[in-house]
């Protein structure tokens, strides 16, 4: 790897995450202008991850101001909001938002206090808040299903809801830690949270029992099931298993419910690297191929590849770690990384799928005119999506990372 | 099975209590739905135009349609109410451009979001789902300083189309 680029990249986006932080405090999930001009509490909150990384505290902290104030009655985390903190979003419920803002506050609160965390750490502002996260913790479990002890959606990571309606791997993931993080905040408030505690304990060994494969030694990506009260579960309409490889069986990990060196997660990243690591172009896709939602083509993306470049760092895998990140730096066209790369052919193949499918919406042809437009179409790729301001996010977190233990 | 029951239930309540009293029943369930909700706006935004590419409910009113084997004339005579207030009443822009019975609660959800949200939302244009007419609110055009040209350009592609009036560029 160039380390001279990567670290070049790494200033860049430090830059790209300031320079696109709303001064109400939204991260923009693309500079205004661009694909994505709303603030998405799932990118927003990797985003404040990032900036914890990079000790932006004070840009974490109003991060965390926007997304808390804008939480919906019920205690929901929305979609995506507009700059002023207003609900903008036109999909179901996505509930792995609640736990990724709840995940976030949690590592903020942490490294706010550092090793000094009694005197440091900012109670005050987890103490402001806790109406709100109390409320965020509520709404989840007010979404688990008490038969199997998963978390309900309709949508996750991927907003794809024909493979991730259900209890899907990365909404539990991110729900359980969340929870997880609100017990520590509360605990060291001195609140009574023992509730949550064992909730979050049902949550993660029902991840380690229910949706992990032995026989393929991996996590899977999905129960599925249409109603979240369903019970039992399997007589609902839904009810299967969506087996495919999907890069967030990476979850549980990337959430630290189970340790990186943890052989269910070594032989899950195993399946993900064998199926998911892009023979032509290199880097992460992040599912087949045949799922068929290629938006821009199919190819691979760069906040997953950063994800899984920090696990072979955690693990001590230097090689498949300067692979998975060199490939990002390679990538970056300018310092500026896309949402994801693909190839003219594959863009070109689904612009006839969705062409002749009449699925291609208006909101695309923005897209699909930007990438025709970058320079390195004429090198046979398409950029879609750049920049995109959460692969920039999570390689500050996965540079740091290595440069930590290898630099 | 809940949404042909809820269909079902509008034209027994006009039945039973009357065009007013089943509006502002419609109205009252969009406004507590909206504040579960919170504040927000749906579908796409350009500018301060607020437009909705799918018809709200307009699946299950077809369906509905289709099933009771004609369009009900409670439907059309709630419509008409509606839109008829709307050309009369002084304060007319406040209505929805009407296209459909479900649209009576919609709005009210809408426009309380809005309202939650700090802005008023005025329904300057909607198309019906059904016969794909435009219907406009002229009160609100003028409100909203826009002619039906540049609505007709958002309903070749949603719906709804709405206005954002901020409080401050009144």
């Amino acid at each position: 790897m160039n380390l001279i680029e990567a670290e070049r990249l790494y200033e860049n986006s430090v830059k790209i995450l300031k320079n696109n932080q709303h001064e109400k405090g939204g991260f923009y999930a693309s500079p205004p202008g661009t694909r994505y001009p709303f603030i998405y509490p799932r990118d927003h909150s990797i985003d404040i991850l990032g900036c914890i990384a990079a000790d932006m505290m004070d840009e974490a902290k109003k991060g965390l101001e926007f997304v808390l104030n804008s939480q919906k009655p019920l205690g929901e985390f929305s979609q995506r909001y507009d700059v002023d903190g207003n609900d903008a979003s036109y999909k179901d419920l996505q509930i792995d938002g609640n736990g990724l803002v709840l995940y976030s506050t949690g590592k903020y609160f942490e490294a706010t206090g550092g090793m000094f965390f009694e005197k440091l750490a900012d109670k005050k502002f987890v103490e402001k808040h806790w109406e709100t996260i109390s409320k965020a913790v509520d709404f989840i479990l007010m979404n688990k299903n008490e038969e199997v002890d998963l978390v309900h959606t309709i949508n996750s990571i991927h907003e794809y809801p024909a493979y991730e309606h259900g209890f899907e791997i990365y909404a539990n993931c991110a729900c359980c830690a969340g929870i997880q993080a609100a017990v520590k905040m509360g605990a060291a408030l001195g609140k009574d949270v023992t509730t949550w505690e064992m909730e979050a304990e049902k949550i993660k060994e029902a991840i380690l029992t229910r949706m992990y494969s032995p026989r393929r030694r991996s996590f899977i990506k999905c129960i599925r099931v249409k109603e979240k009260n369903s019970n039992p579960i399997g007589y609902d309409a839904f009810a299967s298993s969506v087996i495919d490889v999907d890069v967030v069986e990476y979850a549980p990990a990337y959430f630290g419910i189970i340790e990186q060196q943890d052989i269910k997660n070594r032989y899950t990243v195993r399946r993900i690297h064998e199926n998911l690591w892009d023979k032509e172009i290199g880097g992460l896709n992040r599912y087949p191929e045949m799922w068929g939602r290629n938006n821009g083509g199919y190819g691979p993306w760069c906040h997953f590849t950063c994800q899984l470049a920090s696990h072979y760092t955690a693990i001590d895998d230097q090689d498949m770690a300067e692979m998975y990140l060199g490939w990002v730096v390679d990538m970056a066209h300018n310092y500026l990384l896309p949402e994801h790369i693909s190839t003219i052919e594959r863009f070109e193949m689904w612009l006839e799928d969705y062409t002749n499918a009449k699925i291609l919406r208006d909101s695309k042809l923005t897209m699909i005119e930007n990438v025709r437009k970058h320079p390195k179409w004429k090198d046979g790729m398409a950029y879609v999506t750049i920049p995109l301001i959460w692969p920039h996010a999570e390689y500050i977190r996965a540079y740091k990372d290595y440069i930590e233990k290898f630099g | 099975m809940i949404s042909k029951a809820f269909l079902l239930g509008i034209i027994e309540m006009v039945d039973k209590d009357g065009l007013e009293e089943t509006t502002d029943w419609l109205q009252r369930i969009g406004i507590k739905l909206a504040e579960i909700e919170g504040p927000g706006f749906e579908g796409a935004r350009e500018n301060d135009v607020n437009y909705i590419p799918l018809c709200p409910f307009s699946n299950i009113l077809l369906d509905f349609i289709q099933m009771y084997g004609e369009r009900p004339s409670q439907f059309t005579e709630l419509v008409n109410l509606s839109n008829r207030k709307m050309k009369e009443a002084e304060d007319g822009w406040k209505y929805p451009a009407l296209t459909t019975v479900t649209g009576i609660l919609y709005h009210s959800y809408t426009r309380k979001r809005a309202e939650l949200a700090g802005v008023e939302l005025l329904n300057v244009g909607a198309k019906c789902p059904r016969t794909h007419n435009n219907v406009y609110n002229e009160k609100a055009l003028e409100r909203a300083g826009m002619n039906k040209e540049e609505v007709d350009k958002y309903l070749e592609r949603s719906y709804y189309v709405s206005k954002i009036q901020y409080p401050d560029k009144e």
